[in-house]
């Protein structure tokens, strides 16, 4: 039987290595507030999947493969329904905790479609800063052959979760809306970001040989570009 | 030529007009409707029909509103139909099998009793995805609700109603999906005449829902319907039929596209409502039934 390949055999990227759109999907680096208020940096390095094979050859641990943190559908921007996929380096982190909860529940953990990493323009993202846009959130919506759909299920579940490390936030049941319907356990350690060894971090002051750090720099670089000669950037503002 | 042809026409004059047959047997046909209706007790009825091959239309209380049970979602297919011809969304693009929708009355979320749904088909998958195209097909042929949800969630309800509205279709009124209780209590419920499917159907009969390709696919999808207790149980065997059945407790719906063989199709629609729960009984397969004589007799 030959060996599954393991996830540091995936390319690292610095997300403001990649193309204008890309750039513009995963927003790397950029500060997005939580419901509370506070203020959370983006990640801004990714593992490519290159292809579907390798999403589902990839084993994050030995019951968790890469495919299952970035299944999506319609909702994800059609560029990350595709291949190559970009997922924060931190998904690992993520699945470590999840094998300590499947333990601890005793049954297979199935992960839902859009309930694992999310990019900023997903449809189900708010605006707001979650965990899976860091890739360290997962919405269960199976245990075993329980599927979760009850009250019952789904508290019982969290307070196993909650059991297996104080890093573990689960949300109640119902609290997308408050009341009296779910059907997954949301499962999160939090807004981690996860460095690799192998990079330099001289590069987070000096990025890209002098390329701009931000899509939004590049736009404000171009439309600088654009002004009719004699015009000032304030001038055009007005 | 010219000549053979008016004397053949002048060998036809004993035979009595096309127009006194038409009306002798609208009038038959009308009759037998108010039988029907009065043998199976029904609080209403609704039929539109409207034959290619003649082009003879008849309506029996045809702008009355009904609920419209699952015949909406003939207008959910078109809505989706619509988004695909604009290039908005791919049959091919995947969708979340969840069970988890929003009331349009209060925005409380609501489930699906996934117990009463015919299909395993889609809730089989819950968790996973399945493509616009598989939905729309569960939707149709077998009815499915929460692939009806599903679908309406992806295209929103706007759309649908800006679909029918778009291609002019009056007497299709969609205000939700399917199992929104809260909604039901308070009234508010997608509504439909037998005249208004009727015209949604002959576009999508003459190619012009859309586009000949989009309606080919929604004919594709109806043609294999799975639920035939209603027009196609009356009429002989070789008839093929694109259709969409509607039932719930105290409504019992048809409506279709029927094809025989070497004639024009001609659509059909037949919307009843009883007083009380009842089963499906018959009534729609012997108006369906009736309507095939006539169409039979008038074109023999």
């Amino acid at each position: 039987m030959s060996e599954q390949p393991a996830v540091q055999s995936l390319k690292v990227v610095d997300a403001f290595d990649l193309d204008d759109e890309l750039r513009s999907i995963l927003k790397p680096g950029e500060m997005v507030k939580d419901p509370q208020g506070r203020r959370h940096r983006l990640p801004r390095y990714f593992y490519e999947v290159t292809d579907r094979e390798t999403a589902t050859d990839i084993r994050l641990t030995q019951h968790f493969g890469l495919n299952e943190f970035i299944f999506v559908d319609l909702k994800e921007h059609p560029r990350l329904q595709g291949f190559p996929r970009y997922v924060p380096c931190a998904v690992r982190i993520l699945a470590f905790y999840l094998k300590q909860f499947r333990t601890a529940a005793g049954a297979s953990v199935h992960i839902a479609v859009n309930g694992g990493y999310r990019s900023p323009t997903h449809k189900l993202t708010t605006g707001a800063a979650n965990p899976h846009l860091w890739g360290t959130a997962a919405d269960v919506y199976r245990i075993g052959s329980n599927i979760l759909k009850t009250k019952e299920a789904i508290d019982k579940y969290n307070e196993i979760a909650e059991d297996v490390s104080d890093e573990i936030q689960v949300f109640p049941y119902g609290h997308v809306t408050g009341t009296t319907a779910d059907d997954h356990v949301h499962f999160d350690i939090g807004y981690i970001t996860l460095i690799p060894r192998q990079i330099n971090e001289d590069r987070m002051e000096q990025p890209q040989e002098s390329r701009p750090r931000f899509a939004f720099e590049d736009r404000r670089k171009k439309e600088r570009r654009a002004l009719p000669e004699g015009v000032a950037a304030d001038e055009k503002d007005d | 030529m010219v000549a053979n042809a008016r004397h053949a026409e002048e060998e036809k004059l004993p035979v009595p007009p096309a127009k006194d047959s038409v009306a002798a047997s609208e009038i038959s046909l009308y009759r037998n409707v108010l039988t029907i209706r009065k043998e199976h007790g029904l609080e209403n009825l609704g039929i539109s029909f409207y034959d290619a091959e003649t082009t003879i239309q008849w309506a029996y209380n045809g702008d009355h509103y009904f609920h419209a049970a699952s015949t909406m979602k003939l207008a959910v297919l078109l809505g989706v139909m619509r988004q695909v011809e604009r290039g908005e969304l791919t049959l091919d693009s995947p969708v979340h099998v969840r069970n988890r929708f929003t009331s349009i009355v209060n925005r409380e979320p609501f489930m699906l009793d996934l117990g009463r749904d015919a299909d395993p088909n889609v809730y089989g998958h819950l968790g996973k995805t399945l493509s616009v195209r598989e939905l729309a097909y569960w939707m149709i042929t077998l009815s499915s609700n929460l692939a009806t949800n599903l679908l309406v969630d992806v295209i929103g309800i706007d759309t649908i109603q800006y679909a029918l509205d778009e291609l002019e279709i009056d007497g299709v009124r969609i205000l939700r999906g399917v199992e929104d209780q809260a909604a039901f209590e308070a009234g508010l419920n997608n509504e439909v005449t037998a005249n208004g499917l009727l015209k949604l159907l002959r576009l999508v009969a003459d190619g012009r829902a859309y586009s000949q390709s989009a309606s080919d696919e929604m004919l594709k999808i109806m043609l294999d319907q799975q639920l035939r207790s209603g027009i196609p149980a009356g009429l002989p065997k070789a008839a093929r039929v694109a259709h969409k059945t509607g039932n719930i407790s105290t409504v019992h719906h048809d409506a279709g596209i029927v094809y025989l063989e070497g004639r024009k199709p001609y659509v059909l629609v037949i919307l009843t409502q009883f007083a009380a729960e009842t089963g499906r009984g018959t009534a729609v397969a012997e108006v369906s039934r009736d309507i095939f004589n006539t169409i039979a007799g008038t074109t023999a």
